[in-house]
Order: structure tokens, then C-alpha cells, then sequence
């Protein structure tokens, strides 16, 4: 991602005007533009703003589970991209649609088990892969990818960038989502 | 005296620690080790930062990390990695030409990821 270098922000001051009594007032980041090749750089509140950031969009029919899980992470992170900081947002938004067709291999849709503990004791209740899809789909490629994303404060903010939809419409129309471009070449169930 | 000298260190510190005298200066001296580890753990840290961008940045045009600094040792290109991530950050042109310069000089494995389609440099620009 190509970075618009603020020239419209920097003003470089022209010393040749500045009377030589007062050129000492003017820093070195005045006169020739902030050092960009031996700073190491940091992204600015107006290189993440949210309502820049682009919008994914991804079907997720027939596609494996962690696979898919894994491109979306990657995106909502930020990895793809080569201004990737990890300390701030700089990823995507991501929408998942047909959540509730996503595919697993082998015998993990009547295996793989989904835990969680209600706190209390005995109160840990389990469920399959298949039990879940029918009560609550989006759950499903929510866990995994929020497995997959950091845990933490910033973790949770880009957890809130991944939409997942149960049938095949969203309600972001306005955001005019493009594809998501996925690398993975097995990612697709074959039958 | 010292006492002032390590509130004065304490500035911003949570709770107790930044007005009680026995929990602050425990706060600080090790506030001053992390420091000190710090100071090396940074040059760390910024070599991995560098490194994660340069490996983004080339994956954009199908190279990964790997294979891209392969191909600038071949060519014997001394660019170091700080330098490498603030080119493929801020001209993105140049750093589609050195990774064709690595490209040419280490193929790399053949069963890699197929370099994306000529969109792709839309994408950076």
C-alpha cells in the first residue's frame, strides 16, 4: 500500500529568508521535511482512520474452515499490507457470507467439539461442530478467528472488523465491498 | 535529596507507587532495569518490525522474505533491512525493481505462490 507522504502537511521552511540571528530557532525537521530513511516509520491518527480502510468481502461456501480463517486474520490484522504495525489497527474490515455452509474435513463435523465454562462448577457445556452450525453458524468462524487474531486490547477492536452473515446478504452495501484475494490453493472443499 | 530524585522518576506511575516512598522506589528500580533490558530488546524489536514489512511488501509481487533477501545477497546488494522497509513503504516503484532484481537472481522453489496478476500493482499504487 503505497503511502501519500504528507507532503501537503510539511512546510519547509526556506532559511535563505530568516535574518542569521534567528536561524537557530528553525529545527532540522522544519527546514528539509521530516527524515523519513533513518526514522523508522510510525503511522499517524489519519493513516488509520476507520472510514478509509477497505472493505473484504468473502463466501464462504465450501471453503475450510481454518483456511479460510487464517486469509481473514491476515487481513483484519493488517499483515498483508507493508506499512504493518502491530501496535496499531491498520487492517481491513472483513465480511463473511453463507457462514453457515463452511466446510471441515474429515470426521470434524461430528467430532470437533466446541467447549465453554460458565464459571460455576460442573457448568462446562460442550457441543459439536454440527449441533453448533444449526443453532448458531456465525459462531463458528467467529471462534476461529478470533483464535487466530491477537488477544489483548487491540485484539478485541479488530475482532469487531469481522461481519460474518448467515445467509447470502449483508447490510453493507455502502461500503461497496471487492473480493477478498485469497492465496491459499486448498482452501476450496473438493468432493 | 534522593527521595526527590526518585519521585521525580515515579512521574506517571500507578497507585502508591508514584507517592509513597518504600513502594516507589521499588517501582523505579525496576522501572530502570526494564529500561536497560530494553534499550537492546528495541534493537530487536525494530529488526523484526523491518523484517515483517519487507516480507509483506514482497509478498505483494509474489517473493517471499526468504527468497527476496536470497536474491539481494546474490547480487551482492548491501541494502540493510530499516532501509529495505521504509523503500517498499514509501516507493513502492523501486521496490518492485529490486524485487525483480531478486527475482532474476534466485528463481526461488517453483511449487511457491503464483505472483499475482498485473492488478496486483494497482493495488499498491
Amino acid at each position: 500500500m503505497a503511502l501519500l507522504c504528507g507532503s501537503t502537511s510539511v512546510r519547509s521552511q526556506d532559511l535563505s529568508v530568516v535574518p542569521l540571528d534567528e536561524r537557530w530557532m528553525f529545527e532540522e525537521s522544519e527546514v528539509n521535511g521530516p527524515d523519513i530513511w533513518n526514522k523508522t516509520w510510525y503511522p499517524k491518527a489519519a493513516d488509520h482512520v476507520n472510514t478509509d480502510k477497505p472493505w473484504y468481502i468473502v463466501d464462504a461456501t465450501d471453503k475450510i474452515l481454518g483456511r479460510l480463517a487464517s486469509t481473514i486474520a491476515i487481513h483484519i490484522r493488517g499483515k498483508n499490507l507493508a506499512t504493518y504495525t502491530p501496535s496499531v489497527d491498520m487492517g481491513a474490515f472483513v465480511i463473511v457470507v453463507n457462514a453457515d455452509k463452511v466446510a471441515v474435513s474429515g470426521k470434524k463435523r461430528t467430532q470437533k467439539l466446541y467447549r465453554r465454562h460458565s464459571g460455576r462448577p460442573g457448568g462446562m457445556k460442550v457441543e459439536t461442530f454440527a449441533q453448533l452450525q444449526q443453532r448458531i453458524p456465525e459462531r463458528i468462524i467467529e471462534h476461529a478467528v478470533r483464535g487466530m487474531l491477537p488477544k489483548g486490547r487491540l485484539g478485541r477492536k479488530l475482532f469487531n472488523h469481522l461481519k460474518v452473515y448467515k445467509g447470502s446478504d449483508h447490510p453493507h452495501e455502502a461500503q461497496k465491498p471487492t473480493e477478498l484475494p485469497i492465496r491459499d490453493k486448498r482452501i476450496q472443499m473438493t468432493r | 535529596m534522593n527521595k526527590d530524585k526518585i519521585f521525580k522518576l515515579a512521574k506517571g506511575f500507578r497507585g502508591r507507587a508514584k507517592n509513597c516512598i518504600r513502594i516507589a522506589r521499588e517501582r523505579v528500580e525496576k522501572a530502570l532495569q526494564y529500561s536497560y533490558r530494553d534499550r537492546r530488546n528495541k534493537k530487536r524489536d525494530m529488526r523484526s518490525l523491518w523484517i515483517q514489512r519487507i516480507n509483506a511488501g514482497t509478498r505483494l509481487h509474489g517473493v517471499n522474505y526468504g527468497n527476496f533477501m536470497h536474491g539481494l545477497m546474490k547480487e551482492n546488494i548491501q541494502l540493510n533491512r530499516k532501509v529495505l522497509s521504509e523503500i517498499s513503504m514509501h516507493e513502492p516503484h523501486s521496490f518492485k525493481a529490486l524485487v525483480d532484481i531478486s527475482r532474476t537472481a534466485f528463481p526461488g522453489n517453483k511449487s511457491s505462490v503464483v505472483p499475482p496478476r498485473k492488478e496486483g500493482l494497482s493495488i499498491v499504487l
